[in-house]
C-alpha cells in the first residue's frame, strides 16, 4: 500500500498528551530558562580550565540539565511532530500478544528492561579510555552525542520496529532499503559481533593479568552459575530472583574467598599470564556456546543484570555523595594524537573511542528486538527509547568521573602498555613524570598494596583504573575511609568482569546462530540449531573468530587496546550509520522529508568521523596509529616467527577496517539512491507501516 | 514509599522473568509446576539466547 500526504495528517493525534497536572504556563517557562542558565554555567566552569581540580557535581549538574532539556524539548519535538506518536494505535504488544515476546507491559518496567539491555562495558571503559585527552572533550561529546544521535537513533528506530509489528533491524533494512541494505546489516552485526568479543575479552585478561584475588573471583562465578542453573531446574523451579540472591551472597563470598587465596599458597594456582587466560577465555566461550543455555548462560544472565543495575544505581549514588574533584586536566598533551593509551588526534578518535555513552549502533539491536513487542503504548517510546540512553550516557558520565578523579599520573602509570612508557617502574614513572603528570614507583606500589595487587602498572584496557576509580569512591562514602578499597576494587573488577562474560557466552551464541541461519542456506543441514556437529562447527568458527584477535591484542607490544578499541569504536559506528540509514528512508516514505535533518546530521558526522578515523587507521604514516606504516616498520626491523604474526596481524586489521568503509560507503549509497528516487517522485514511497487498529487497552495499561 | 518498592519488585520480577512464566502459565491455562517451568526455559531461554547483549 502507498500513503498520500493526507493519509499522514490524519493519523496525527490531536491534542497535547494526557495529563493529570501541568505547571502553570509562565512557571514552567521560568524553571526551564532557569535549567539552561545553570548547564550552561556548568559547562563554563568546566571548560574553564584554571590549572585546579574542578569538582565534578558540576560535570553532573551540566550533563543533567543538558539531557533535562533534551528530553523536554527536542524528544517532545521528535514524539509530536516528527514520529507523531499516537496513543490511540495498538501497539504490537497489544495486537500480537501471545503471553510470550509480544505482552503490553508497565512503561516503567519496559524502561528498566530496556536499560539493563542496552547498559553494557562499552560506556564504562570507552569514557576510561577517552580520559587520555582530559575531562572536557569525552564529557562534552557524551552529552551532546547522546542527545543529538544515540537518543535520536535508539528512539526512532524503536519507533520506527513499533509500527512494522516489532521488526528487526535486519528486516527493516531489507524491506525499506533493498536486499543489498539487508544483506549489509546482516555482515555488519556479525563482524562486529566478532571485534567486540575480542576487545571485551581483552579487557577481562588485562585486568586479570597476574592477579590471583581477581581470576580467583571469576573463575568461581563458573561454579556459582552452575549452582544457579541446577537450583532453579531442579531444587527451586520458577524462583528466579531468590536464586540470584544466593548467587549474589556466594560471589561476594567468593571476593572474601580471593583476599584469602592471594596472600595463601594457593596463588600461583590462580596467576596467569595474559596468554593463558586469553586462552582460557576461548575455552570457556566455546563450552558456553555448546552448553545448554539453562546450565551456565541463563543464570548467569540473570546475575550479570542485577549486580549491573546495582552497580550503576551505586556508582549514581557515590558521585552525587563523595562528588570527587576531577584531577585531570580540562585538556591534556595528548589531543595531539600522541597519547599512550591509543593513538590518534582528538578528531576523530575521542568520537570513535566513546561509541556507547554517546551513539551507540548497538542499540538498534535492542530498539529492534525485544521493547517494542513489550510496550503498551505509542508515547510510551519516548521515555524508553530517548530517555534510557539519556541514562545510558549519563552511566558513561558517571565512569569518566571515576576515571578522571584518580591522580593524573597514576591514571596513565595504569593505562599505558610498557612498549609506550618503558618496561620497568622506574622508566614508567620517570616517562609520565617528564609528561607533566607527577607520579613515583612508591606511590604506586603503596596503591596496589592497598589494593590487593602486585603491581598497577601497564593494566591497560580500562577497566582497573576504572575499578580504583569507583573503589575510592565507594571506601569513601560506604566506610568512610581506605580501608575496604581493596575489597571494592576487586568488587569493581568482579563487576565488570563478569558482565563481560555474560557477553561473550551470549554473543559467541548469538554468533553461532547468524552463521548457522547464514550456512544453512547452502547447506540446510548446517542450519538446523539442534544437529551437534553443526553447532559444534560454527560454535567453533565463532570462537577462533574472536579469538584469534583476542590473541593478537594480547601479544600486541602497544597493548592490543591501541589495535582493537578503535575498531570496535569503528564497527559500533558502522551499525549506528546503517540504523540512521534506515530511520531516514522511514522518514522520506512517511512524506516527513523536511525532518530528514534529524537522523542526517547524526549520519553525516558520524559517516566523517568515521571515514576519517577508518583512513587514518589504515593509510597514517606514524607505525602508532596506521596499520600498514606498522606492518612496513616491523618489515624493516628483525624478522623472527613472532615479528612476522604482528607484520599478519596489521595487515589484517588493516583489511578488516577497508571492509567497514566498504560497507559503509555500500548502505550510503543505496540509501542515498533510495531517497532520491523517492523526493524526486521516480520511485514510489512504499510505506511498510501496519495499518492503524485502535487500541482497546484501558487509558492506564 | 510502598509504590515504589511495589515498581522495584515488579521490574526485579520482569528482568527475571518471573512475570513472563506467569503470562506463559495464564496463556497456556496450566498450573506451575517443575515441568511446566522447564519447558518455559527452554522454549524463553532459546529465544532470548538469539538476542545479544549490548557492548
Amino acid at each position: 500500500m502507498s500513503y498520500t500526504p493526507t493519509d499522514v495528517r490524519r493519523s496525527t493525534p490531536a491534542g497535547p498528551p494526557p495529563s493529570r497536572w501541568r505547571l502553570p504556563r509562565a512557571v514552567g517557562w521560568v524553571l526551564w530558562a532557569a535549567i539552561s542558565v545553570l548547564g550552561a554555567f556548568a559547562v563554563s566552569v568546566l571548560a574553564n580550565d584554571r590549572g585546579e581540580p574542578v569538582s565534578s557535581m558540576w560535570m553532573v549538574t551540566a550533563a543533567v540539565c543538558i539531557y533535562l532539556i533534551g528530553y523536554r524539548f527536542y524528544a517532545s519535538f521528535l514524539a509530536a511532530k516528527v514520529m507523531a506518536l499516537d496513543n490511540r494505535r495498538a501497539t504490537p504488544a497489544e495486537r500480537l500478544r501471545d503471553g510470550h515476546d509480544f505482552e503490553p507491559t508497565n512503561k516503567w518496567i519496559v524502561f528498566g528492561q530496556h536499560f539493563a539491555a542496552i547498559a553494557g562495558p562499552g560506556p564504562l571503559v570507552g569514557p576510561t579510555l577517552a580520559a587520555q585527552f582530559g575531562y572536557l572533550p569525552g564529557a562534552l561529546w557524551i552529552m551532546v552525542g547522546a542527545v543529538l544521535g544515540g537518543a535520536v537513533q535508539d528512539f526512532v528506530i524503536l519507533f520506527c520496529s513499533l509500527r512494522r509489528d516489532g521488526k528487526s533491524l535486519g528486516q527493516m533494512a531489507r524491506e525499506e532499503i533493498g536486499k543489498v541494505g539487508g544483506f549489509v546489516a546482516l555482515i555488519t552485526v556479525m563482524l562486529m559481533m566478532i571485534i567486540i568479543l575480542a576487545v571485551v575479552g581483552l579487557v577481562v585478561v588485562n585486568a586479570l593479568k597476574g592477579s590471583p584475588w581477581g581470576t580467583f573471583t571469576i573463575f568461581a562465578t563458573m561454579p556459582i552459575a552452575i549452582f544457579m542453573g541446577l537450583y532453579l531446574r531442579y531444587l527451586r523451579p520458577g524462583k528466579v530472583l531468590e536464586c540470584s540472591a544466593i548467587g549474589f551472597v556466594l560471589v561476594l563470598a567468593a571476593i572474601f574467598g580471593g583476599q584469602a587465596i592471594s596472600t595463601s599458597t594457593y596463588a600461583p594456582w590462580f596467576t596467569y599470564s595474559g596468554v593463558a587466560l586469553a586462552i582460557a577465555l576461548i575455552v570457556y566461550g566455546f563450552m558456553a556456546s555448546a552448553l545448554p543455555v539453562w546450565l551456565l548462560l541463563a543464570p548467569r544472565g540473570y546475575l550479570s543484570t542485577f549486580v549491573k543495575l546495582g552497580v550503576v544505581l551505586l556508582l549514581g549514588l557515590g558521585v552525587f555523595i563523595v562528588h570527587p574533584q576531577l584531577q585531570m586536566p580540562a585538556f591534556t598533551r595528548f589531543v595531539d594524537g600522541t597519547g599512550p593509551i591509543f593513538a590518534g588526534k582528538i578528531f576523530p578518535f575521542c568520537f570513535i573511542t566513546i561509541a556507547c555513552g554517546a551513539v551507540s549502533g548497538f542499540h538498534s539491536l535492542i530498539s529492534s528486538g525485544t521493547t517494542p513487542k513489550l510496550m503498551a503504548r505509542e508515547r510510551d517510546a519516548t521515555a524508553t527509547g530517548y530517555g534510557s540512553m539519556l541514562l545510558e550516557s549519563f552511566v558513561a558520565i558517571m565512569a569518566l568521573i571515576a576515571a578522571t578523579s584518580l591522580p593524573t599520573g597514576v591514571f596513565f602509570a595504569v593505562n599505558s602498555p610498557a612498549g609506550i612508557v618503558g618496561t620497568t617502574p622506574a622508566a614508567a614513572t620517570a616517562t609520565i613524570s617528564n609528561w607533566g603528570f607527577p607520579v613515583n614507583p612508591a606511590e604506586m606500589q603503596r596503591l596496589a598494596d592497598g589494593v590487593g595487587e602486585k603491581t598497577l602498572f601497564y593494566r591497560t584496557g580500562g577497566a582497573p583504573s576504572l575499578a580504583l576509580g569507583m573503589a575510592q569512591i565507594f571506601s569513601s562514602f560506604i566506610h568512610g575511609n581506605q580501608e575496604v578499597l581493596a575489597f571494592w576494587y576487586h568488587f569493581a573488577i568482579m563487576f565488570e568482569a563478569l558482565f563481560i562474560l555474560t557477553i561473550m557466552d551470549t554473543g559467541t551464541r548469538v554468533g553461532r546462530f547468524m552463521l548457522q541461519d547464514l550456512l544453512g542456506s547452502v547447506w540446510p543441514k548446517l542450519g538446523q540449531t539442534n544437529w551437534k556437529p553443526g553447532m559444534l562447527g560454527t560454535s567453533a568458527v565463532v570462537v577462533a573468530a574472536w579469538g584469534y584477535f583476542l590473541y593478537q591484542g594480547v601479544v600486541d607490544p602497544l597493548g592490543g587496546i591501541n589495535s582493537l578499541w578503535p575498531l570496535f569504536g569503528i564497527a559500533n559506528q558502522l551499525l549506528a550509520a546503517v540504523a540512521l540509514c534506515v530511520a531516514t528512508t522511514v522518514l522520506v516514505k512517511m512524506y516527513r522529508a523536511r525532518f530528514m535533518w534529524i537522523t542526517c546530521v547524526p549520519l553525516a558526522w558520524l559517516t566523517v568521523v568515521f571515514f576519517t578515523a577508518g583512513w587514518q587507521k589504515i593509510f597514517d604514516d606514524a607505525p602508532a596509529l596506521g596499520f600498514l606504516a606498522q606492518a612496513d616498520a616491523l618489515a624493516k626491523g628483525p624478522q623472527t616467527s613472532a615479528t612476522a604474526a604482528l607484520i599478519f596481524n596489521a595487515r589484517l586489521d588493516a583489511g578488516v577496517t577497508a571492509v567497514f568503509m566498504i560497507l559503509v560507503a555500500i548502505i550510503l549509497v543505496d540509501s542515498i539512491r533510495v531517497w532520491i528516487g523517492i523526493l524526486s517522485g521516480s520511485r514510489e514511497a512504499k510505506n511498510t507501516e501496519t495499518p492503524f487498529v485502535l487500541t482497546r487497552l484501558p487509558e492506564e495499561a | 514509599m510502598r509504590k515504589f518498592f511495589c515498581f522495584v519488585m515488579a521490574l526485579l520480577r520482569e528482568l527475571g522473568d518471573e512475570n513472563a512464566y506467569q503470562r506463559h502459565l495464564a496463556a497456556h491455562g496450566v498450573v506451575h509446576s517443575p515441568t511446566e517451568w522447564r519447558r518455559f526455559c527452554d522454549a524463553h531461554w532459546l529465544a532470548q539466547s538469539r538476542r545479544g547483549r549490548c557492548c
